[in-house]
């Protein structure tokens, strides 16, 4: 699978560029005419780009079903919107320091007053705003005061709102880094862009892009992991691809945690079933207190998401699944099964012994009537770390094949280096990660 | 990248709270007597030095009504603000037409009623070169 087939992330970053580019084009001989004009420079052009970047990252968390597909799916999608937050922050932070260093050949009482002006000049203050509240909203995205909570993390990153509002305020009475007074067009643009996806993401898709399910069963498949089956309660119902992911709430109030939160749950259904299903692990407060769901529960699932099968199948696949990575494979082999496919495909499951290897009967039986298809459990406590012997052992001609790898983070950067090992290029190797901070 | 950015957002506050911490322990003295030499006139306590005390015509200024080389009369006192025009706020072209004229409407307006700040104010002084000859 050729990269250049998600077009999605080169894109944004050529985005982010193009007002530096346009504005080192037209760099005036005076911005840097001195060390002092020269800092100043740099700090307003940090100003500018951060700022670019900023908008652009709102712009991303919009969450448009399919959007993601430009990027390989939504975690993709999240990584370049968390590296846009990132370089943004180290930008933001740049640009009061150099434009007050700036300062300094004159007086430190310049730098200092330029940094802390009167109460009076909100034009300042609104920035200083601005930045603060982005260290508060991204302090969790960047473990800077150790690992967060999801859905305090999901609360505290809400104040990216006021803070994109506030910066906007505050770089709309500056302008003068691009030519012909481009700042006065490009913020209200962007401004429209990133208030859009937020409104989408907040006021359009609860109404529209939720859809209505009800739990009809909880099965549980171990003391720590259930398979919810919903069946819709609404008109419309989710169309879907195997191996894809949705936003789940649920609204059950008994739950003792996680009422009505979002939380994001690989499909575990094949497409064409009259049900969902969605497998789902103890792994969060959420993801634990969802175990004791009711049947008869009112759900939304919104998506879907996630692009990790291509729309066009390679004829020879392998498939290493980790632990509960294994539930967008469930998908996929429970679709071929129920269309009568045949695949050559090796599916090695990889789990810490046999008691945590779930499904694995159910796919094995899958794998008795799909023609091609077959199931290797790999355990961790009798094999070690998976290797590259075990793989040419066990796969027939693991190189010529397209690698699909879901499990937890340790396992899928293993995975990729054995393949790569064995001579597989990085195009033919997919990853997906479902750990999304 | 989580190491870099929480470096960077430490090195961030430790320099602003150096800068703030330098400001606070300097005596206040020490900022009000730095002489600032700009074009050979010596400027303290924002004051031309005697004898820098020059008188310009309006005439006079007017000659100098380009962004290469911008003068301005403001209240009456005469500035030059060549060496300031590419780090003010607002793009140059805004302040292109006023080069070489009485700018104080422009100063007090900043072109939608609303004046400059006190900083602004203070700032502009360090780009006083003297004040308008009365006419005679």
């Amino acid at each position: 699978m050729p990269k250049r087939q998600f077009p999605g992330r080169g894109l944004i970053w050529a985005a982010a560029m193009i007002p530096v580019v346009v504005a080192l084009a037209a760099i005036d001989p005076k911005d840097v005419s001195s060390a002092a004009a020269g800092l100043n420079y740099l700090g307003r052009l940090c100003g500018l780009a951060g700022m670019v970047m900023l908008l652009l990252a709102a712009a991303l968390s919009a969450r448009v079903p399919g959007f993601d597909r430009w990027f390989g799916g939504l975690t993709k999608l999240w990584k370049t919107h968390h590296f846009l937050g990132a370089g943004s922050l180290l930008l933001l932070m740049a640009h009061p320091l150099l434009l007050a260093l700036a300062e300094t050949p004159g007086s430190l009482e310049a730098a200092v007053t330029l940094l802390f002006p009167s109460i009076g000049e909100w034009q300042i203050w609104t920035g200083w705003l601005a930045l603060v509240l982005m260290m508060a909203f991204l302090a969790p995205s960047f473990a800077f005061f150790g690992r967060p909570d999801y859905q305090h993390w999901k609360t505290l990153h809400r104040l990216a709102g006021p803070a994109v509002l506030l910066a906007l305020l505050h770089a709309y009475q500056y302008g003068r880094t691009l030519p012909m007074n481009a700042e006065r067009w490009l913020w209200p643009m962007l401004a429209v862009l990133a208030v859009g996806a937020v409104s989408w993401r907040f006021v359009f898709s609860r109404r529209v892009g939720r859809l209505k399910y009800t739990v009809e069963r909880v099965i549980s498949v171990a003391n720590n992991l259930v398979e919810l089956v919903l069946k819709p309660a609404g008109r419309r119902h989710l169309n879907y691809d195997a191996g894809q992911f949705v936003y789940l709430a649920a609204f059950d109030e008994s739950l003792s945690d996680g009422y009505a939160e979002e939380h994001p749950y690989t499909l575990s259904s094949a497409p064409g079933e009259d049900v969902l299903r969605i497998a789902i692990k103890g792994l969060g407060d959420a993801s634990r207190a969802i175990q004791t769901i009711r049947p008869g529960s009112r759900v939304t699932v919104e998506g879907p998401y996630g692009r990790f099968f291509p729309d066009d199948e390679p004829e020879r696949q392998l498939w290493i699944a980790g632990g509960i990575g294994i539930t967008p494979f469930l998908g996929r082999a429970r679709h071929l099964y129920r269309q009568g496919r045949s695949l050559d495909v090796h599916l090695i499951y990889c789990a810490q012994d046999e008691e945590r290897a779930r499904f694995l009967d159910e796919l094995t039986a899958i794998a008795e009537e799909v023609d091609g298809m077959q199931v290797t459990p790999h355990y961790f406590y009798r094999q070690g770390p998976l290797d590259q012997d075990f793989l040419v052992a066990e796969v027939a001609g693991p190189a010529d094949r397209m690698a699909f790898i879901c499990g937890p983070q340790p396992l899928n950067d293993l995975a990729k280096r054995l393949l790569s090992g064995l001579g597989l290029s990085s195009r033919n190797i997919r990853t997906e990660e479902f750990e999304l901070l | 990248m989580k190491k870099l950015v929480y470096t960077v957002f430490i090195v961030f506050w430790a320099a602003i709270l150096t800068l703030l911490a330098v400001r606070v322990l300097t005596p206040q003295a020490d900022f009000e007597s730095v002489e600032i030499e700009r074009d050979g006139i010596e400027i303290e306590n924002g004051e031309p030095v005697d004898g820098h005390r020059q008188r310009f015509t309006l005439e006079d200024v007017a000659e100098h009504d380009t962004l290469d080389d911008c003068w301005m009369v403001i209240e009456g006192k005469v500035h030059d603000f060549t060496d300031y025009v590419p780090r003010h706020p607002a793009p140059p072209s805004v302040l292109e037409p006023w080069c070489g004229t009485e700018a104080t409407e422009g100063m007090r307006s900043k072109g939608d009623d609303e004046d400059h700040s006190r900083r602004a104010w203070r700032l502009a002084e360090n780009y006083r070169i003297g004040v308008v000859a009365e006419a005679n």
